[in-house]
């Protein structure tokens, strides 16, 4: 028998002992419900699922309020294999219905085995008539999921409006708005207005039971949110001289642009091989994609942002203006012109014309001598002390007319093209190098590489006097008032608009007088042109073309470019004047260069090897 | 008349126990209701629901807790043995004859209703365990006096483990509580903590650093007891230096023929003839006590292994290996744990709201309105739930505990203690499974986990206390007067 002293310390031992097991209980739970959050998110991972809701993709219209690209219905096929009819299901009959195969039907079905109560994506991009047919089948376990693709009606500007495809890992890392599954602009428009295209995903949070059996919504739907449309944006490319770009660039590699100079705007841009955008949608959008991919003539390389080409003698127009501005020309002076300009043992050969000849005739029928003394005059500059030095003051001259940098347009993958530095040349020639040595920058050939924007920003530039405006394709945002600034505002080149009469006087003379444009005229437009013939180590000759109309108070400025093409003026120049024709007066009345330019194939050995 | 012998059945009832019981038992139907409402069953007062179910086990049990109170407490003086021998008997029939439920054959099925004798057996047990600690002549330091506890307490615990329902069984180890307070030697207390800590993890330690542990922590309870720390290191020390000389004599002889281990369980062994003359011949029965444990442990550790591969359930097993992170299975083993974490964790300090637990209310945790109901109380009234239902717990035990104290016989306060003992061990066990402090034992929460034939037996367990410590206080209080 215990004593009772005994006995109260013992009751007092197991007091704290039923005190210290409840404590410890305590304990746990304070951490458990207080202090580890993780519980909430895992509670809310068990029991909620998120049901995406997909906003349609922002439309693109033309400058005319005419669609380019629109948003249709269609819908992801989803399965979720616990619901499925067990022995009933027809594999055969889905197929039929949807126009699947077959074994890519069984094949994923397959991977739903491993989580069956989850829902798989089994097929993208059912049509709205498939849609219909599926609903009327009543397949038990499938259902749908609302999406939007895109449309082209026009089928035009592939490589401008660029394509739509699946989000992939990396992007979803830079930036967690995106989800896999989510649709995402991978180039052109798509790309570069990718944040006002995309819209605002909704979301139905549903609560789900352990089975994954959906239970309602949660919180009766107070969470949830509904999807914004994309805005809609109107681009600044009229459709139809676009259109007619396209066809008249059939058969020829190369580039088109025209641009609007007194604003800047992008009325056309073809980069041909073009491929018609509709081939990269829906379900074949891999296979196709794939073709294009193979295809050597590159059609998914826009080269109208990207191309670096030779300028040629289209670069003459600078390398005069500069003089003018550096006070080394003057627009009477003379040259002589002996078939080509002589220096050491070499020959810089050009075309048989009168000499001598001022600027103006020099500009006309695109003397390459002339231009070889004015470039010389600037590099040789006594005022800069050496060749080098006046070189460096050239290349900032040239960098001013957009050259050898991005423009900054709404392209996001947008190339600068390549003007030498003093630093190249330094390397490549062992600093021991002059004016001869790149005496071919001159005439627009040597390492000089421009794009086809660039070489329509020029003429932008010459039909302005002196300024542009940053090249841009988009003009107006759906729900705001303006684009971004630096589209509004005039980019001052650092020559002169007094030194560009003679100049513009000198395109005007080569189309409406006598020249190398002649082919270019138009009756009471008082188009001004500049032919472009670049050599190149890969066979025939670069045809290009750059021109603006009318003289005063221009409406358009065009560059075309087309790979082996011979002369300027055979081929780049009948396209650039009938886009100038068609867009300025509606009309073609040129049927037999329409033709002509239609039916002229360029063989390509470089590509079709 | 009628109404003085009104105040006399229910006078010194202790209305603050009852008062904690029918909360507890209230919270539990609310939390049942949460864990099995159904939104889309369209009558509400449907008998297939959960909740009315227990609604009508909740009247059964108070009426059979008022006929509990009703009683003489003599009776359950008388009744204790015959109680015991009754609750044996039904603990075999079920062994025998029983219905077998996730693997413990261990109920009675009468249609679609199903007992389980254990819960009986439990009262059976206190109420006998009280009857032989408050006899006149027992004394707890006494040898065979505490064989006989062995017996009142194995005896039942022995059956259960053979009904294959060990969580059970193990709640009748909660009786050390009480033998504690009734005197038994507190480092006697040490090594039967150490058998029941070393079955869990057994396994875990090589047979050498078990044979070591017991070896020390049966001398050093011995030494606690007796004192003569001298002698008792010498012999530890001797031990040692024997192992070592005949470790390096069996090599010379012939290497390998036994193993340092073998060499310390020979060399033990037979320094325990040493022990016992050496008991006999100081007088110290203790010893004797403390040399039966040593050698019970040696029997049970082998055994161990046989026990927990053999007896015990693949489920039962991975239970015990995922609660000590040896294996580890979010979506096998571990789901119910981790389920039931996330409801009781997800519901921060508030809860979640009255049937808005969504872990509960889609069947995230399973068994949810029996073993489980602790995690709705936990997801849908939070930190305050859950202290508000161990808050209930705790001061029910408290209570008991206090009862037991006052009480005159020796009778009452060791079955008192019981309760509390009995009590303490569910809560613990269960709240702590729920909230991933003890491995899945399948036993449960009392007053709150649906379930009759459980809420009857708890009932009838606590009222017998309360019929005791009543009786007590009705005589205390005529005696004042």
């Amino acid at each position: 028998m215990i004593d009772s002293i005994e006995g109260f310390a013992r009751k007092r031992t197991l007091q704290c002992v039923v005190l210290l097991i409840f404590s410890l209980l305590v304990g746990r739970l304070f951490y458990l419900q207080l202090m580890d959050d993780r519980y909430v998110e895992q509670a809310n991972r068990n029991a909620q699922r998120p049901i995406v809701l997909y906003p349609p993709r922002g439309e693109v219209f033309d400058r005319n309020r005419e669609y380019l690209v629109q948003s249709r219905p269609c819908y992801d096929l989803m399965v979720v294999r616990h619901d499925m009819d067990k022995d009933g299901f027809d594999t055969a009959r889905l197929c039929a219905v949807t126009g699947l195969s077959i074994e890519k039907v069984r094949r994923e079905l397959k991977k739903t085995a491993q989580r069956p109560r989850a829902p798989h994506l089994l097929a993208s991009y059912v049509l709205q008539e498939e849609k219909m047919r599926l609903d009327e089948c009543n397949f038990a376990g499938f259902y749908t999921v609302d999406r939007t693709m895109r449309e082209y009606p026009r089928k035009i500007g592939g490589n401008l409006l660029g394509y739509v495809g699946e989000v992939n890992r990396d992007m979803i890392k830079r930036n967690p708005v995106y989800s896999p599954g989510d649709y995402v602009g991978m180039s052109g428009v798509e790309l570069s207005y990718e944040k006002e295209l995309m819209g605002k995903k909704g979301v139905r949070i549903m609560e789900r039971d352990t089975h994954g059996a959906l239970k309602g919504a949660f919180q009766g739907g107070a969470a949830d949110s509904l999807p914004v449309a994309g805005s809609a944006l109107t681009s600044t490319i009229d459709a139809k001289l676009q259109l007619l770009g396209e066809e008249l660039m059939r058969g020829k590699v190369g580039a088109a642009v025209a641009i609007e100079p007194q604003t800047g705007e992008i009325l056309m841009m073809v980069s041909s091989p073009s491929y018609d955008p509709d081939e990269l949608l829906g379900r074949e959008r891999g296979n196709h994609y794939m073709k294009l991919l193979r295809n050597r003539r590159n059609p998914l390389f826009n080269r109208a942002v990207k191309a670096k080409y030779p300028p040629g003698s289209t670069f003459k127009l600078v390398q005069g203006l500069i003089g003018l501005q550096e006070g080394v020309l003057h627009p009477s002076d003379m040259h002589s012109c002996s078939r080509g300009y002589a220096y050491g043992n070499k020959k810089m050969r050009c075309h048989d014309h009168a000499s001598p000849l001022d600027l103006r005739f020099a500009v006309a029928t695109s003397c390459n001598a002339y231009f070889c003394y004015v470039f010389r005059d600037i590099l040789d500059n006594p005022r800069y002390g050496s060749v080098k030095e006046g070189f460096d003051k050239w290349r900032e001259y040239v960098e001013s007319f957009g050259f050898g940098r991005k423009l900054g347009s709404d392209f996001l993958d947008e190339g600068q093209g390549y003007v030498p530095t003093r630093a190249f040349y330094d390397r490549a020639y062992h600093k021991s190098w002059n004016s001869l040595t790149v005496l071919s920058l001159s005439i627009g050939q040597g390492e000089l590489g421009c794009t086809p924007l660039q070489l329509a920003n020029l003429a932008c530039i010459v039909a302005n006097r002196g300024y542009y405006y940053i090249p841009h394709i988009i003009k107006h945002i759906e729900g705001r008032d303006s684009i971004d600034r630096r589209f509004y505002e005039r980019q001052y080149t650092k020559v002169e608009a007094k030194y560009f009469e003679p100049i513009v006087e000198g395109m005007w003379r080569g189309v409406n007088v006598g020249g190398t444009s002649t082919r270019a005229k138009l009756p009471g437009l008082n188009v001004c042109g500049k032919t472009g013939t670049a050599q190149n180590p890969h066979g025939m000759d670069h045809s290009t073309f750059m021109s603006f109309a009318p003289k005063d108070n221009p409406k358009i400025a065009i560059s075309v470019y087309v790979e082996n093409g011979g002369f300027g003026a055979s081929i780049a120049l009948p396209i650039a004047s009938l886009l100038e024709e068609y867009y300025l007066t509606d009309t073609i009345r040129r049927p037999e260069m329409l033709e002509y330019v239609k039916n002229k194939v360029i063989y390509y050995p470089k590509y079709d090897k | 008349m009628t109404s003085s012998r009104h105040t006399r059945i229910f006078e010194g009832i202790d209305f603050g126990t009852v008062g904690i019981y029918v909360t507890i038992v209230l919270v539990g139907l609310v939390s049942i209701f949460s864990a099995t409402y159904d939104e889309a069953s369209t009558s509400m007062f449907s008998m297939s629901h959960f909740y009315m179910k227990q609604l009508i086990w909740i009247g059964a049990a108070w009426c059979v807790g008022v006929v509990v109170l009703l009683l003489d407490e003599r009776f359950y003086h008388m009744f204790a043995y015959p109680a015991y021998i009754g609750g044996i008997f039904l603990l075999l029939a079920a062994l025998l004859v029983g219905h077998e439920v996730n693997g413990a054959k261990a109920w009675f099925k009468f249609g679609s209703f199903q007992v389980q004798p254990v819960e009986f057996a439990k009262i059976a047990t206190a109420l006998a365990l009280a009857r032989v600690m408050s006899a006149y002549s027992f004394s707890i330091d006494r040898v065979s006096d505490l064989r006989k506890v062995a017996m009142v307490i194995c005896i039942p615990l022995f059956i259960i483990v053979l009904q294959n329902d060990t969580g059970s069984g193990i709640v009748l180890g909660s009786f050390l509580f009480v033998l504690y307070r009734e005197g038994l030697n507190k480092w006697l207390c040490i090594p039967v903590l150490l058998i029941a800590a070393l079955f869990i993890i057994s396994f875990l330690l090589s047979p050498m650093t078990l044979l070591i542990i017991s070896i020390l922590v049966c001398t050093l309870s011995e030494a606690m007891m007796n004192g003569q720390w001298k002698t008792r290191v010498i012999y530890l020390a001797s031990i040692a230096l024997a192992t070592i000389l005949s470790k390096i004599g069996v090599e010379l002889v012939s290497p390998g023929a036994l193993s340092l281990y073998g060499c310390l369980l020979t060399v033990t062994l037979l320094s325990l003839v040493v022990v016992v003359v050496y008991a006999y011949r100081q007088n110290l029965n203790n010893i004797f006590i403390v040399l039966s444990l040593f050698v019970g442990m040696m029997i049970f550790l082998p055994t161990t292994d046989y026990i927990f591969n053999s007896i015990l359930k693949q489920h039962q097993r991975d239970r015990i290996l995922s609660f000590l992170g040896i294996i580890s299975d979010p979506l096998g083993v571990d789901y119910n744990v981790n389920q039931s974490k996330i409801a009781i964790g997800s519901g921060g300090f508030w809860g979640k709201g009255f049937l808005q637990g969504t872990q509960i209310k889609y069947g995230f945790v399973p068994e949810n309105h029996t073993d489980f109901i602790f995690c709705t109380a936990g997801e849908e009234w939070g930190f305050v739930g859950t202290m508000v239902v161990l808050g209930l717990f705790a001061a029910l035990i408290f209570r008991l505990i206090n009862m037991g104290e006052r009480q005159e016989e020796p009778f009452g306060r060791i079955y008192c203690y019981c309760v509390a003992s009995i009590l303490l061990f569910h809560v613990m066990v269960n709240v702590g499974m729920t909230i991933g402090l003890m491995p899945v034992m399948g036993i449960p929460l009392p007053f709150m986990s649906y379930g009759g034939s459980s809420l009857i037996a708890f009932t009838i367990l606590l009222f017998i206390a309360i019929r005791l410590d009543a009786s007590t206080r009705q005589f205390s209080s005529l005696h004042r007067i």
